[in-house]
């Protein structure tokens, strides 16, 4: 992953929010995914693209962890968004998904 | 509808095309919106205009002008509304959606028939909704199946089949060529990659074919339903009932070609706190004239978009409040029923044969009756 690259939700999932949770449906994979809180925290802020620093720099502001663990986090969650097919980035290299 | 599994959905309205795989984690979404009263299933009539004549039409009897409306269906006294605008249409799918509406249905009348179909299919994809079509599939052109299956969210389409053969078919539709036109359109979606389910509606003129179409549909390798129940019309007429099989058809399906589908052996009756199904919890439907229903098997007017914001509606109605006040208690013939484990509680049918929601269809009570006696045949 490009840190500075923009990250966004695949534009025309559908989804609803379920108290602190996100159910995201895909028609075309007819696979369903049902988000912790945390990834529906990061699928809100994704409502408008935002680059991995900023995304930890939200998170920052409302969670209490470290930095660089935040980071880690981040960026292994924003992965297994993406291997579900829910979010994409325009400098994401080929081997990042 | 064949009595389903107790884990299933709630009701008709719960189902999903294309879905299957995922039903257990939908379930889990269903019953939250249930518990929370969130309006996650929202059926809208988009039309009533049909380019088919079916026999067994619930909207109204399409071969008689309109004369009559269900006095429930609508305020008393009040005229018939003419029908939803586009705008208007356009307006309502941002208010479900605002509500909490994930899973729009798209129905008729024929909702290809419509002439703004793809801007409102434009605006639940601008709004991240889920949605399914109920078609009769003989529109389905093949420039109309390929733009349906380039929306990202289109979850699939329901067909609707009414027999195994063009004679009966078109008999009940009473169109000559539309058992083909269906067929081609039931092609040329899946060809495009959309998911179809078939919705066989069994009658006294196709029962005898029943064996045969699920037959084509396995084929062809078609998920599809099998719905029994014919109620009276929405309009308060009931020449629909005379389509309905009789006790002997019933029994002969039950112990033919249908028995597989019955979930095997005795079922002890649900307990008494999901008794209720998705009603006015987690389901509604908005008719082409703008009334709020429970379901839209259930034409029970809650309020009329015209008048009141649709949020309002479904927070506040007085139809609404008692239907999620009810409790097994308060349906008189079900609640001491020994065969409840093994009925569909259909409240449309019930709703529908006696104008009461908490009634009950003789003819599904019937059916559960038959039901319970075969699964103690089977002595399982």
């Amino acid at each position: 992953m490009i840190d500075a690259s923009a990250i966004r939700r695949i534009g025309s999932l559908p989804f609803q929010k379920m108290n602190d949770e996100t159910l995201v449906v895909d028609p075309k994979t007819r696979e369903v995914h049902l988000l912790n809180p945390t990834a529906s925290r990061v699928w809100e802020l994704l409502a408008t693209p935002q680059t991995l620093g900023d995304l930890v720099g939200s998170l920052g502001r409302e969670f209490d962890a470290p930095a660089e663990t935040l980071r880690a986090d981040v960026t292994a969650l924003l992965q297994e968004l993406s291997g579900k097919g829910l979010i994409d980035s325009t400098g994401w290299r080929k081997d990042d998904r | 509808m064949i009595p389903r599994d107790a884990a299933a959905a709630r009701c008709r309205d719960d189902e999903l095309v294309g879905m299957e795989s995922a039903a257990a984690l939908i379930r889990t979404a269903q019953t939250w919106a249930h518990d929370n009263v969130v309006p996650f299933n929202v059926s809208l009539e988009t039309t009533l205009e049909c380019n088919i004549r079916c026999i067994h039409c619930y909207n109204f009897d399409r071969d008689e002008p309109r004369a009559r409306t269900r006095q429930s269906c609508r305020p008393a006294a009040a005229p018939e509304r003419p029908r939803l605008s586009t705008d208007e249409l356009l307006g309502l799918i941002g208010d479900v959606r605002a509500a909490g509406c994930l899973f729009l249905s798209l129905t008729g009348g024929e909702v290809l028939t419509h002439p703004d179909l793809f801007a409102l299919l434009d605006r639940a994809r601008e709004l991240n909704m889920a949605v399914q079509l109920l078609t009769n599939g003989t529109m389905l052109r093949p420039g109309i199946a390929g733009k349906l299956a380039r929306l990202p969210n289109l979850l699939g389409a329901s067909v609707s089949l009414y027999g195994a053969s063009a004679g009966v078919h078109d008999g009940i539709t009473q169109v000559t060529g539309s058992f083909q036109r269906t067929w081609d359109g039931v092609e040329r979606l899946r060809a495009a990659g959309v998911s179809v389910r078939l919705k066989y509606i069994v009658m006294r003129q196709n029962a005898h074919e029943t064996e045969a179409m699920m037959a084509m549909a396995t084929a062809r390798d078609l998920p599809y339903s099998v719905d029994l129940t014919i109620t009276a019309r929405h309009d308060g007429s009931d020449g629909s009932l005379a389509a309905r099989i009789d006790g002997s058809q019933l029994e002969a399906l039950y112990r033919g070609p249908l028995r597989p589908l019955l979930p095997p052996g005795r079922r002890p009756p649900p307990p008494a706190e999901t008794f209720n199904c998705n009603c006015a919890r987690g389901n509604c439907a908005i008719s082409a004239t703008g009334e709020v229903y429970p379901c839209i098997s259930v034409p029970w007017s809650a309020g009329n978009v015209r008048d009141r914001p649709f949020a309002e509606i479904w927070g506040r109605s007085p139809v609404f409040q008692r239907i999620r006040g009810l409790t097994l208690a308060d349906f008189p013939q079900c609640a001491p029923c020994p065969h409840r484990g093994h009925c569909t509680h259909d409240r449309g049918a019930a709703f529908n044969a006696t104008g009461d929601y908490t009634g009950a269809d003789p003819f599904v009570c019937q059916t559960a009756e038959l039901a319970h006696r075969l699964a103690d045949e089977s002595g399982d």
